[in-house]
This record gives structure tokens, C-alpha cells and sequence, in this order.
């Protein structure tokens, strides 16, 4: 026993980015054997001495989440136990509460949240607008079959717009007045030839991709008047628009899109591929080729990395900037079935969520690929789309007909506030 | 006696032992003719005399040119002596004294020669005396430096050429008068022996009589020299005969390490030495022949070989190293089979239970025609005391099978093979490195509420259909395993196909006796729409079809309320059809009727509306067919084999043998090359359509049934599905280089369906793109593996 802990002490450093919580910076030697929870005790007592409160608080050893025991970490990370360690920790980011469920009448394949409304497409062929206290506002019918995507374009006090994508091979655009609730389909966007399976809108909100199974993507205008002249007055009169460009590339499906900057695309498909284009090359920028079909992928402002899920239980943290190709930079092992959505946080850095096929949404933080930080529970069925836009509320929607709303207790307002 | 003297010249000793005895004994020769003359008779007839010596000198003729071979010096000489004697010759008849006196000038030239050689004297008595010439030392004479070496040699016959009977015991001429005989054949006779008054006289007179001897050869009287006695009294004194020979003389070494500046013999070496000589040439090159050929050994060979010899031997310690039955008996022999031990049973006082019972008599009895069925060989037997046992009965029996077996028993072990079992396996790449194959079940779809007999994936693998024995169609969402559209039907669906051709949206549904042709309506709106269109009217034919067909197919179109469905298409058949395939282009299909006898294959043809029974004989009861795709031809699977007919020629191309009891699917691969069949007796066999009508290969990986197998159109892959709930996925790389036979490697069994009813997997089917397959249950799921 002795020998298996044997490792017997080592020096450690305590710091931390949060200065509240700065403890001095003396070497500590304490157990190889301790894991998180004895750190927490013995940090905890070291902050009360100067007479704070009790908090939770993670680990960072070497860039990566302290899991187990301190031993074993180190151990695989094959760094030797004479140097003293540095180890960062952080406030634990709090457990997400689940807050509400949206119940519908059917598949919920699409939710985007915004402000305090969620965006919800489901397979009854309808999209629906809840507020975030659970309250439906609205079923919009009008496409005619299920509804793939969805994407707010614009949101203020008085109109709301946003584009849903379906099965029906169309994009729609719609304006959504808020206080007479009355909704108008500005245009029906036609030129898919397959279903429509993701859309994104353009930082500018000017502009909006769509890629669909026919493995086009194609950019549309935003407008609320199509800037079109002449020849398409009937068509603007009917309210069809056509696409302002098409880019042809991917071998198979789209099944994800997102906008990286104004002028840059990234695309996920079932070919095994993510693709960055260039909208000013009209082209592709950078290829990451992968070996899986990928479900979804979501591209990080923050920390400009892509996370990925495809067809297997695995998520993979990709850098579009490398040039060696596919490079991957970690892989999140923690789903039992495909993960079908992902989704970076806002407003943290390190955070994502997940959707999967296994009635779960995780919440991981990229340092911790061995174990995610929370798993969210609820859903019956699988999960279809996840949402994280606004930093308060993870919603996601499953096979269930549910629209599950967790709260992200922590505020991150609070945390905004500490920077 | 001049004139033989004169002879006695010429002739040379054949046996001479070197020159310079031969030179002093011819020298000395001429003094003992004097000598011999003195005492020879006067009255002699020496006419005789002459014919003999020249008999004597015609036989050693050859020793002249021996002679003068030997030396080159001689040559001159001898010429010169020959005229000599030439001219001597010519005298004879004329004048004696002058030869003599010749022959006495010749002689004393001799002797002036002698002079400087006088040890030549005592070689002479070796010869005079005949027997005793034993103590005869041939002394090599004192060379005179300053002399040619050879100057005064001239040679003669040193023999006695009186005597012509040879070295014979003389006393065998006692009783003659003669002694042998002479070159005239007259017999030469003994001089006269005085008697013993003669002897006496004679030695009162003749004060030399103590020195005269008489000569055994010739029986003559020969007067001894002072010379002669002096030698005589020396080798009786055992002194060295020659009284010149000092035997303290200085030591010269003549042949000495030190080269010296003169040669030794000034004689000048012969032209012949500064030539190269033929022969030795032709001997060398003999030689070396030989030592090429291996036929002689170099000194050094010899010598080596001669070291070896030396060296330590080795011999066989038995007769032969193949001989191995010896040894082996030694190392390796075969025991004898072990016996159990004798049991309680075979006691002759058994305890009571080993006793037979009656039951177990009764099992006796029964085997008695097959004694060797029987757990005991004998029946317990139980005797009072031991003297009641009686002699073994059996003892003849016993003893003659035992000669049996030992006459039949191996004399050798049989040697085993000792194979590694690895080596045999054949070495097939990692799986790892064959990915990507289908490893995880990744989704179920749920939904049907009897067994899915069939699935089939949309050309672009967004869908997928499958037909159940709940009477329904089902259209699938692959990505999320929602259930699209479900299409009622009024009977059980066998077999749904989705039609290959992308530009085409139906679906070919074997429901009971009739094929529904379904538009799913799911995908690009604009197809759909063009295919109800296509669909919508049958296009006018002026092709009368037999009666045959009529009463086989009707086609027709759906009714509203199947139309509503989507059914488009009804082509009703006379029997209950149990499968449906397209051909690649998406205008063809056939179906097959098990029950339909020799119209149990159809092949239709969407266009036209038409129908055609390719077979008017039945070759068995045909399970499934399938469309090459490439080329236009047609698999037919029987029970037992499967045909290769080509439809443009209408013929059989080949005929696959499948050696199995009943084949339930087949697969062609994309490129059209390789078949593979699945069979119910739970065989899949690779049929390469190059190579033979045999199977490839045999795979018996299923442990029941294979119900289906499926090649991926895309990648190196295959499944199969079978009873035993498992679908197996393999790796069937087939190469464009003919000469490479096709790789299979058995990759990854998935076995999630349930059983239900004795049925497992009951169809597999590959997503047109991905590696991924679907297989479809008892269980009433259809299951996803990626």
C-alpha cells in the first residue's frame, strides 16, 4: 500500500488568475496520493485565515483537470515527483440547474436562444418561440417538413428576425414582431436540392449560409429586401429568393455551418472534412480532413479552436491554424452513443457543451478531456441540438418532443465582474 | 694375338661402373694380355682365338654408341681408335710382329699413361681373379689437375674373352677336354694339364712358379706381379690395398654452401644446357595438365595431406550414421502400451459387488457378437481358495494375439510432423490497419412490430426502407432514426429494394403475390416529382405478350387510396414473391417466385411496362437472382448451384458450384469479378468468376444460418448476417492486378439483435457511402453499426 502511494510527498505551488483567491506563493508539500477534494480542504483552510468563505475550487496540473489522484496524474503525464509542481486552480465552475422543459408536439431538432426567447424547430413541420421562463410564445407552421435549423438574425425590442432551414429543401426568413406576436414569412430561400441541414448568420447579420445534403453551401442575403433588381420583382413579390453565391466542395452532406469572421466559413460534413472557406476567395481556405463524418463543429472566438462531433462517441478539439492537417488537438471521451451537437460557451474560454445520442448534454471544460465537468441530464431521448448562445441558459432539444433549459448558475456576469 | 689384343680395344665394359674404373681396367688390360701371353701355349691355334674375340666385339657393338653417348668426349677418340684397328685389320694377314710391335707401342704408351695411375693395376686383378674378386675395390684414381680429365681414357674390354661359357661353376667342364665353344661353333679346347711329375718339375725350375696361379674361368696359368702380391699381402694385412692413399689427407670440401667463383669442372657446359629442352617442356606441361585435372598433388597437397593423417582420426563408433534403428532403439524407444492395474474385479475372491448381477449378465450377453463393446474384457469370477482356480482358459488365445500384435506392431515411431501451428495460419494484415469497418452499434430503429424481413438504403444514404411481417413499409431517417413515412400494405413484405438509379425516386416493394413500385417521397422534391410522372401512365405497347407471361404478371396502376400511399405501380404476380432486385441503371428489376416452376424468375422492365420470364425450363427451385453490374448478365441461384446466363445472348455463361445444401443471398462486388454466397448451412463462399466454378474460398465464420451478405460499393468491405444473431464483417480487398487473389479478413462480429423464434439477422445492407451497415432482426429492429 505504502508503495503504491509511495510517491510519498511532493512540492507544490498554489496559484490561481483569480486574485481574490491568491493564496502566497510558498512551496507546499503535501501527499501524492491527495485528489481534488483534499486540495479543496486544505486550500479552503489556507483562505480562511484570511477570513473567506468556503468554495470549490479545480485543479489545473500541467494545463490539464485534476480527475483522480495527484500520484497518477503525474504519473501519466511522466513528470518526475522531485520538481515542485505548479498547480493552478480555479473556482470551480458551478453545476448548470436544470430549469425548465419545454414540451412540444414533436422531435425538437433545432433550438437557438437569444435574449430571453428560444428559437425551437421541431419535425411537426413548425417552429416555435418560448421565452426563457418556459412560456410559449408562438408555433409557426409553414414549412412542410421537419425543421432542421434555425438562427436568430436579429433581435431588438420591437422585432425579432430569424431563418429556419428544413427538410423541405427551403430556408425561410422570417420577422417576428414582438408585441402584436405576429410573424411574416419574408422570403422562402429555394435552390437546395436536398434538405437543408444547417445554417449560420453572419456576424453583420447581413448575410446567412446554409449547407444542405446536396452537399452545397450556399450564402444568402438577409435583407429584408432581397437587393435585387428587376428581373427578380416577381420573385420578390412571391417572396423567393435565390442564392447570392454557392460554393461546391464537400463530397457529402453539410451538417454543420458557422460563420468565423465576416468573410470566413467553416463547414463540417458527412465526408469526413471540415472546410474553411474564404467568402472573398470564393473558396476553400484550409481543409482538416478527419475520419469520421462529422455531425457538428463549432468554432471557438475565444481560444479559435474548433470542436467536433461525429460519428462516434468521441469529441475532438481541431486547430484550423496548424497546416499539418489533422491535427488533433485532444478527443473528449465521455458519450456512449454519436454525439450530435456541440457548442462552445460565449463567454468562457475553456467551456463547451454537448448533445448526444445517449439522452445526455455534457458540459467539459477542453483541460479535462478524460471526464467532462457536469453531465446534464434529462432528456429521455436522444439529443438533437444544443444551444449555449446565451451565456445564462444551455438549452437544448431531443427526440423526447422536450426543449430542455438548464441554468448556468454561474454568472458569468459575476465573473466578468472579478476580471 | 696382336690382332685380338688390338680388338679387345674397341670393346667396353657394358657394365663399367664409372669411367675411371673403366679407363684403368682397359689400361690394365693390356697388361695382362702381356702377362697371359707369357704363359699361354705356343702351340695354340689361335685362328680360333681371333673368331671368337670378334664374335665377342659384334655383340657389344651397341655399348660403343652407349659409350659415346655418355660422354662427348669420347667421340673423337674411339673414331680414331677405330681406324686403328681399321688399319690393323688390313695387316692381319700380312704381318703379325708388326702389330705386335704396334701393339706393344699402344701398350706402352699405356703404360707411360699407367704411370701416373698406378692404383689401375689393382683393379685389374679383380678381373683376373675372377671368384675372389669380392675384396676387388674399384679405387677412384688420383686425378692429376693439370690433365684433361678424360685424356688418357680409352676403353677395352676388361673381360676375359676366353672364357664363352659364361660365369658358370668351370667344374661342370671337368670331363671335357673343352671349355664352351667358339664362334665357329668348334669347341675351344682346355689347355693340357701336366701331371703331378709336370708340377713338380716345374716348380723345381721355374723359380716364378709361387707366384703362378691358375685362372678358374679359363683354367690358364696367369704369373702373378710384384704388384699384384704386394696388393695381396696388403688386403691380407687388412690394410688399405693402395699403398699411394694417405688416409690423413687434407680435407677439401668440394661441395661447400659457399658458391665459388670456378666452376668445379672446367669443362664447358654443353650447347644443350642453353637450350630448352622439348621433353621437359612437354613433361611440365604433362604437369601441370595433371595437377589442373586434379589428377597429381602439389608437394604442399601432399604434404598437407600427410599432416592430416597425422592428425587425430575418427571412425564411426556404430557401422553408419544412417543407420539409426540401432541407436534409436538406444535413444528413443517405443514402450510398451501401459496396462491398468489388476482391480478388485479381477480378483479370483472379488468382494460380492463386482459380481455380475443379473443386469449386468444380461449386458454381457448382449455384446457377445462385439466383445469389444464390453466395459470388462472377462466376467469377476469368485473361487473359495486359490487352489480352486483352474488354468487360464484362454491361455493359447492370449498368446497367439500377442504374436499379433507384435507382428503388427510398429518397428519405428512414426515421425510427427513438427509444424508450428502459427505458420500454417496465413498471415492477414491487422484489422487496425483495415479501418475504417463498422466497429459499434450506433443507433436502433424501432418501430415495426414483427421481424424486418428486408432493408435498403437511398442511393445518396439519406434513407433507408425496410419491409416487416407486420405489413408494413417503413421509411427511415438514417441520421436520426426517425421514421419518416410508414406505408401500410396487405401483406407480409419479402423484400423491398430502393431502385439504384439516384436520378429515380421509387421504391420496389414484394408484398404477398404483388410488387409494389412506391414513391417515397422523401429527398429532392423535383425527382419525386418527376418519377410520379414517369409513373403516372403506362406508355403505349404494341407488343403482344404470350400467354405465359399474362397469366404470370399484370401490371397495373395503384389504386386511389394506395396511390395516396405513394404506391404508384402494381405489378401482380400468380405466385408469392419472395425477392426483388434492381438492375444498377434502375429500369430493370426481377423478382423471384420460388413456387412459380419455370417461371419462377421475371424480369421487368419499368419503361416499357413489360415483363419477361427469361427461363421456360426449371433448373431447380431458384432462390434469388441478381444483375451483374457492369455487364449484362444474370445470376441465378439454386438450391444447390448458381448460373451465369448472359442476357444479350441468352445462353449460360457458367455454372457456379457451390457444394452446399441451400443457398439463401448473394452479393456481387461493385466491379463485378467476385460473388459472393451465402448458404444455410452456415457457410459464405467467395466465388472468383476469373478463376473457377469452385468457391475461392470458404467461410464458415457464422455458427447457423447466413441469411444474407452484402459487398459495400465503396470500400473493401462485406457482412453477413446470420441466425445466430451476429452480423460479421469482413475485409474483401480484391485487386486490380490479376494476378493477386482477393484478401479476406474476417474483421468484427456484431451481435446485438436479439433472438427471437430461432431467427437472428435476417438482411444486412450497406450505406452506400459510409462504412456503415444495417441489419435488420427478428427482433423487429433495424440496428445501425458504425
Amino acid at each position: 500500500m505504502e508503495a503504491e502511494n509511495g510517491e510519498g510527498q511532493v512540492q507544490v505551488h498554489l496559484k490561481t488568475k483569480q486574485e481574490h483567491y491568491a493564496v502566497p506563493d510558498v512551496p507546499y508539500a503535501i501527499e501524492g496520493s491527495v485528489s481534488t477534494t483534499e486540495l479543496n480542504i486544505f486550500l479552503n483552510a489556507l483562505l480562511q485565515n484570511k477570513g473567506a468563505a468556503s468554495v470549490d475550487f479545480d485543479f489545473l496540473v500541467f494545463d490539464e483537470y485534476l480527475r483522480g489522484r495527484l500520484c497518477d496524474h503525474l504519473r501519466e503525464k511522466a513528470i518526475s515527483f522531485e520538481d515542485a509542481i505548479e498547480i493552478e486552480y480555479v473556482e470551480r465552475f458551478p453545476a448548470p440547474e436544470p430549469q425548465d422543459c419545454l414540451l412540444h408536439d414533436d422531435w425538437v431538432s433545432a433550438v437557438k436562444a437569444s435574449g430571453k426567447w428560444i428559437l425551437t424547430g421541431c419535425y411537426d413541420n413548425t417552429i416555435n418561440i418560448w421565452t426563457n421562463k418556459g412560456k410559449h410564445i408562438l408555433t409557426i407552421p409553414g414549412h412542410t417538413a421537419p425543421i432542421k435549423a434555425v438562427d436568430w438574425l436579429s433581435l431588438d425590442e420591437v422585432n425579432g428576425r430569424f431563418v429556419s432551414t428544413s427538410q423541405d429543401q427551403t430556408a425561410m426568413l422570417w420577422q417576428w414582431n414582438i408585441d402584436s406576436n405576429a410573424v411574416d414569412c419574408v422570403s422562402v430561400c429555394k435552390g437546395h436540392e436536398r434538405s437543408v441541414d444547417s445554417v449560420a448568420v453572419s456576424p453583420d447579420a447581413q448575410r446567412f449560409a446554409t449547407g444542405s445534403w446536396d452537399t452545397m453551401l450556399k450564402l444568402w442575403s438577409a435583407e429584408l429586401e432581397d437587393a435585387v433588381e428587376g428581373s427578380a420583382k416577381r420573385a420578390k413579390e412571391s417572396g423567393v429568393r435565390t442564392p447570392k453565391m454557392t460554393l461546391q466542395g464537400h463530397r457529402e452532406s453539410i451538417s454543420a455551418v458557422q460563420w468565423m469572421d465576416g468573410t470566413t466559413l467553416l463547414t463540417g460534413s458527412w465526408d469526413h472534412t471540415l472546410k474553411v472557406w474564404d467568402l472573398n476567395l470564393e473558396g476553400i481556405k484550409t481543409e482538416i480532413s478527419t475520419n469520421k463524418s462529422i455531425f457538428d463543429a463549432n468554432f471557438s472566438k475565444l481560444n479559435r479552436l474548433i470542436v467536433t462531433a461525429s460519428a462516434d462517441k468521441n469529441l475532438r478539439l481541431y486547430d484550423p491554424r496548424t497546416n499539418q492537417g489533422s491535427v488533433v488537438r485532444n478527443t473528449y471521451l465521455g458519450h456512449n452513443a454519436w454525439v450530435q451537437t456541440v457548442m462552445w460557451s460565449t463567454t468562457e474560454e475553456f467551456l463547451f457543451v454537448s448533445g448526444s445520442y445517449d439522452n445526455q448534454n455534457k458540459l467539459w471544460d477542453c483541460r479535462s478531456p478524460k471526464a467532462p465537468l457536469y453531465d446534464l441530464l434529462g432528456h429521455g431521448e436522444k439529443v438533437l441540438d444544443i444551444d449555449w448562445s446565451n451565456p445564462k441558459y444551455i438549452v437544448s432539444g431531443g427526440a423526447d418532443n422536450t426543449v430542455r433549459v438548464f441554468k448556468s448558475r454561474k454568472a458569468t456576469v459575476d465573473h466578468m465582474e472579478t476580471k | 694375338m696382336a690382332k685380338k689384343s688390338a680388338i679387345k680395344r674397341k670393346v667396353k665394359a657394358p657394365e663399367s661402373i664409372n669411367e675411371q674404373a673403366s679407363v684403368s681396367e682397359q689400361s690394365e688390360n693390356e697388361e695382362d694380355e702381356d702377362l697371359l701371353q707369357a704363359v699361354k701355349d705356343p702351340g695354340e691355334d689361335t685362328t680360333d682365338d681371333e673368331g671368337i674375340d670378334q664374335e665377342y666385339q659384334s655383340d657389344t657393338s651397341d655399348d660403343l654408341l652407349f659409350e659415346s653417348d655418355e660422354e662427348g668426349n669420347y667421340l673423337g677418340r674411339k673414331e680414331a681408335s677405330s681406324g686403328e684397328d681399321e688399319q690393323g685389320e688390313e695387316d692381319d694377314n700380312d704381318d703379325e710382329e708388326e702389330e705386335d710391335e704396334d701393339e706393344e707401342e699402344s701398350g706402352s704408351s699405356d703404360d707411360d699413361a699407367k704411370d701416373d695411375q698406378p692404383s689401375g693395376s689393382k683393379a685389374t686383378l679383380s678381373k683376373t681373379t675372377g671368384d675372389s674378386s669380392n675384396i676387388a675395390v674399384a679405387i677412384p684414381p688420383r686425378r692429376d689437375p693439370s690433365k684433361p680429365e678424360y685424356e688418357n681414357s680409352d676403353t677395352s674390354d676388361e673381360e676375359d674373352i676366353r672364357n664363352t661359357v659364361g660365369n658358370i661353376p668351370m667344374h661342370w667342364y671337368d670331363e671335357y677336354k673343352h671349355i664352351g665353344y667358339d664362334w665357329d661353333a668348334k669347341k675351344i679346347i682346355k689347355p693340357p694339364k701336366g701331371d703331378q711329375i709336370d708340377d713338380f718339375l716345374r716348380k723345381i725350375e721355374d723359380p716364378d712358379f709361387w707366384r703362378t696361379v691358375k685362372d678358374p674361368q679359363t683354367g690358364q696359368e696367369v704369373l702373378l706381379t710384384d704388384e699384384d702380391i704386394a696388393l695381396i699381402k696388403r688386403v691380407n694385412s687388412a690394410r688399405i690395398p693402395n699403398p699411394e692413399h694417405n688416409e690423413y689427407e687434407p680435407w677439401i670440401e668440394w661441395f661447400s654452401s659457399q658458391v665459388e667463383k670456378m666452376p668445379i669442372k672446367n669443362v664447358p657446359d654443353h650447347k644443350r644446357s642453353f637450350l630448352p629442352s622439348v621433353s621437359e617442356k612437354k613433361k611440365v606441361s604433362r604437369m601441370v595438365h595433371a595437377l589442373k585435372m586434379g589428377w597429381m598433388k602439389t608437394t604442399e597437397e601432399v604434404e598437407r595431406d600427410k599432416q592430416q593423417k597425422r592428425g587425430p582420426k575418427f571412425y564411426m563408433l556404430w557401422e553408419t550414421d544412417t543407420g539409426r534403428e540401432h541407436i534409436r532403439r538406444i535413444h528413443d524407444p517405443v514402450s510398451a502400451p501401459k496396462r491398468d492395474l489388476p482391480g478388485h474385479a479381477e480378483s479370483y475372491n472379488p468382494p460380492p459387488e463386482y459380481l455380475f448381477d443379473a443386469k449386468e449378465m444380461k449386458e454381457w450377453l448382449k455384446y457377445k457378437d462385439e466383445p469389444h463393446k464390453r466395459k470388462l474384457h472377462f466376467m469377476p469370477q469368485k473361487f473359495k481358495s486359490l487352489r480352486e482356480v483352474p488354468a487360464y482358459s484362454r491361455f493359447l488365445r492370449e498368446r497367439f494375439l500377442r504374436c499379433l500384435d507384435l507382428y503388427l506392431c510398429p518397428r519405428a515411431k512414426r515421425v510427427k510432423l513438427n509444424i508450428d501451428a502459427e505458420y500454417l495460419i496465413p498471415k492477414l494484415p491487422s484489422p487496425r490497419d483495415l479501418q475504417p469497418f463498422p466497429t459499434v452499434e450506433s443507433l436502433v430503429y424501432r418501430g415495426h412490430t414483427d421481424l424486418v424481413r428486408s432493408v435498403s438504403v437511398e442511393p445518396k444514404g439519406e434513407y433507408i426502407v425496410s419491409g416487416s411481417d407486420d405489413k408494413t413499409v417503413k421509411i427511415w431517417e438514417i441520421a436520426t432514426g426517425r421514421c419518416i413515412r410508414t406505408i401500410e400494405t396487405n401483406d407480409v413484405v419479402r423484400c423491398v429494394a430502393w431502385c439504384p438509379n439516384a436520378k429515380l425516386s421509387i421504391i420496389a416493394v414484394a408484398t404477398g403475390t404483388r410488387l409494389l413500385l412506391i414513391n417515397p417521397k422523401v429527398g429532392d422534391k423535383l425527382l419525386v416529382k418527376k418519377t410520379d410522372d414517369l409513373l403516372a401512365e403506362a406508355p403505349s405497347s404494341d407488343v403482344i405478350e404470350s400467354e405465359r407471361i399474362k397469366t404470370a404478371v399484370q401490371w397495373s396502376n395503384a389504386e386511389p387510396e394506395e396511390q395516396e400511399k405513394g404506391v404508384r405501380v402494381v405489378i401482380t404476380h400468380f405466385k408469392p414473391i419472395r425477392q426483388v432486385t434492381w438492375h444498377g441503371r434502375g429500369d430493370y428489376l426481377a423478382t423471384v417466385m420460388p413456387e412459380g416452376a419455370n417461371r419462377s424468375a421475371l424480369i421487368h422492365q419499368l419503361s416499357k411496362r413489360r415483363s419477361q420470364i427469361p427461363f421456360s425450363k426449371s433448373k431447380g427451385l431458384i432462390q434469388c437472382v441478381l444483375f451483374h453490374p457492369v455487364k449484362p448478365c444474370f445470376f441465378v441461384a439454386t438450391q444447390h448451384n448458381i448460373r451465369i446466363y448472359d442476357l444479350v445472348k441468352q445462353e449460360l455463361i457458367k455454372k457456379l458450384l457451390t457444394n452446399s445444401k441451400w443457398i439463401s443471398g448473394m452479393s456481387i462486388h461493385p466491379k463485378g469479378d467476385n460473388l459472393l454466397v451465402s448458404t444455410y448451412d452456415k457457410k459464405m463462399l467467395w466465388f472468383d468468376l476469373d478463376l473457377s466454378t469452385k468457391p475461392y474460398q470458404t467461410m464458415r465464420l457464422h455458427r447457423n444460418a447466413v441469411r444474407s451478405i452484402a459487398f459495400h460499393l465503396r470500400y473493401p468491405l462485406f457482412a453477413s448476417g446470420s441466425d445466430d444473431q451476429a452480423v460479421i464483417v469482413s475485409h474483401g480487398m480484391v485487386y486490380n492486378d490479376l494476378l493477386q487473389n482477393p484478401l479476406i479478413v474476417p474483421l468484427k462480429k456484431l451481435q446485438t439483435h436479439e433472438k427471437r423464434d430461432e431467427f437472428g439477422v435476417l438482411d444486412v445492407n450497406w450505406h452506400p457511402v459510409q462504412p456503415w451497415i444495417f441489419s435488420t432482426g427478428a427482433d423487429c429492429t433495424i440496428r445501425l453499426y458504425t
